[in-house]
């Protein structure tokens, strides 16, 4: 049986008539990094929210380490570490000041811990810098070192690569994957980049609207990425006649750009297919055989869905 | 609770507002101290005492305990801090009445500050008629008001979560204070929540002929519902980001 740190039946939010999230299933594996990606205003942050506590449901169930937070709210939210949009920080006290508040009402405050988490995200030469002086990057870094200060089992991270740099996006993308590799710590990330979400997560659901249309593993994604081949000819209307005289289908089996034509059916004839073009006297530029990107395979999926 | 008021005050370390709160406490007595000497208006401490508690309720207190709720409470939604505290996790309800507790510690230290400073300012104009039972007193009466006057400020709570800026508190403190200036001297001044403190605590309100338990009984009511909507609001609200 499949051990889900994050489970949630038909979870819906509604603002005035807008429903924000719609009727969502979500499972999330123990030890895991559950990358929930979908463009801005898909739901993400919501759901979220929902899941932390800060904002009410309007129907559905959550359910976290199998149980129910509304009835174990303490003993599950302690396990819990997570940033929701940017991080919230007393804007006139120093990084290490802002961990201590944390870390005191939260009942374990260690100064060697703060230290150590505030090393992990390279912000130890700046713990006495006032939070109203940091950068968004370290804004961020320092929410993800109040998120695993007190060593939790699940994190919940909504978009914690934004305003980070690409060095920045580097190293918090190796600590996540250290958390959840070596310490198997659960990871739910949102993004709506999707090259992160690509490189990070073990699972995918993917959101729009309001809507988890659906969750699948990274290797199940690589498979189902459409393959095709591009041919880019000198004479694009002769090529669409023997396309039909084939009686292949345009926007089935093949699709029109410019002088260019992407196959995605047959694609073990394409040797064939070149022949006929140049036998029908067509110039065939280019020949590529190619696979759909994360950005190209979202986009078809949601507007499929 | 220890850590929680604790960490307020952790949490105001460097915030201009709390000393802006203690300059608001010493003004009372400031400005009487000008009056006694600038304008040779001579007295005894126990004129200055009873001045300075006077304003301080009636008038300055009204402000500034308008702004220190709209700060306590309204910084946490600004700086976005709510959603981290209550991840900690913190239930609302604690959280809430963490905050109360330090609006009232926040209070007493001002009393302290308004108190300590008049004695000051009095030594300093040279004032005759020094005894430590009036000073004790007069603390007491203050303490007393300022307590009542507490009591009275939970509607803005209230305001202050639904309404998380800071000038809306500082307009209506403002606006409060001259109210309370307008009704000080009427005959229905002890059924006003924010006037009936300072008449309570002076003795004053015998004057007025009014029922010091209804004066009371407002002060009690006015904060019972400030209370019941500002937790009734705040637990079933979803927390803005």
């Amino acid at each position: 049986m499949v051990d889900y740190v994050i489970e949630t039946n038909q979870l819906s939010k509604i603002y005035s008539k807008n429903k924000a999230v719609n009727s969502v299933n979500m499972h999330v594996e123990k030890g895991k990094i559950y990358g929930l990606l979908g463009k801005n205003g898909a739901g993400k942050t919501t759901t979220m929210c929902m899941l932390l506590n800060l904002t009410y449901p309007s129907s559905g169930d959550i359910f976290l380490f199998g149980k129910n937070p509304k009835r174990h709210s303490k003993e599950i939210y302690s396990k819990v570490g997570s940033i929701i949009e940017t991080p919230g920080f007393y804007e006139n006290l120093t990084a290490y000041e802002n961990l201590k508040v944390i870390a005191k009402i939260r009942g374990d405050y260690n100064p060697y811990t703060i230290n150590s988490v505030l090393e992990m995200v390279n912000l130890d030469n700046d713990k006495s810098k006032k939070f109203r002086d940091f950068s968004l990057g370290m804004k961020q870094r320092l929410g993800i070192a109040a998120a695993i200060m007190h060593s939790p089992e699940l994190l919940i991270l909504d978009e914690p690569i934004n305003g980070l740099d690409p060095f920045g996006i580097k190293e918090i993308r190796v600590l996540l994957k250290r958390l959840s590799h070596e310490f198997g710590i659960t990871i739910l990330i949102s993004s709506h980049i999707l090259s992160e979400i690509e490189n990070i997560a073990d699972v995918i659901g993917f959101m729009d609207d309001g809507v988890l249309i659906d969750e699948i593993s990274k290797e199940e994604l690589y498979d189902r990425l459409n393959k095709f081949v591009e041919f880019e000819v000198s004479d694009i209307e002769l090529a669409l006649d023997l396309f039909n005289k084939l009686e292949l289908k345009e926007n089935d089996d093949f699709a029109v750009d410019g002088h260019t034509i992407r196959l995605y059916t047959h694609l073990e004839m394409r040797d064939k297919f070149n022949a006929l073009f140049v036998k029908s006297g067509i110039d065939v530029k280019k020949v590529n055989l190619c696979e759909e990107n994360l950005e190209e395979f979202f986009t078809r999926f949601v507007s499929n869905n | 609770m220890f850590t929680f008021i604790e960490m307020e005050f952790l949490k105001l370390k460097r915030s201009r507002i709390f000393l802006l709160s203690m300059l608001g406490a010493i003004l009372p007595p400031l400005l009487m101290f000008i009056a006694v000497t600038a304008f040779d208006e001579g007295g005894a401490f126990e004129a200055l005492f009873t001045n300075v508690n006077m304003y301080m309720t009636a008038m300055f207190a009204v402000l500034i305990f308008a702004i220190i709720i709209s700060y306590l409470f309204g910084r946490e939604y600004n700086e976005h801090t709510l959603k981290t505290m209550l991840t900690i996790p913190i239930s609302r309800e604690k959280f809430l009445a963490s905050k109360y507790l330090m609006f009232l510690v926040w209070i007493g230290i001002l009393t302290v500050v308004t108190s300590v400073s008049t004695l000051a300012f009095g030594f300093a104009a040279g004032l005759d008629g020094f005894s430590l039972k009036l000073f004790v007193d007069s603390f007491a009466q203050l303490l007393y008001a300022n307590v009542l006057l507490f009591l009275t400020f939970s509607p803005f709570v209230f305001v202050s979560l639904f309404i998380t800026n800071m000038v809306p508190a500082m307009i209506g403190g403002a606006g409060l204070a001259l109210v309370n200036l307008m009704v000080y001297g009427q005959n229905w001044a002890p059924f006003v929540p924010w006037v009936s403190p300072y008449l309570i605590a002076s003795g004053e309100i015998a004057e007025y002929g009014a029922s010091i338990t209804v004066s009371y009984a407002i002060i009690l009511v006015t904060f019972v519902i400030g209370l019941a909507i500002s937790y009734i609001y705040f637990k079933r609200a979803d927390v803005s980001l």
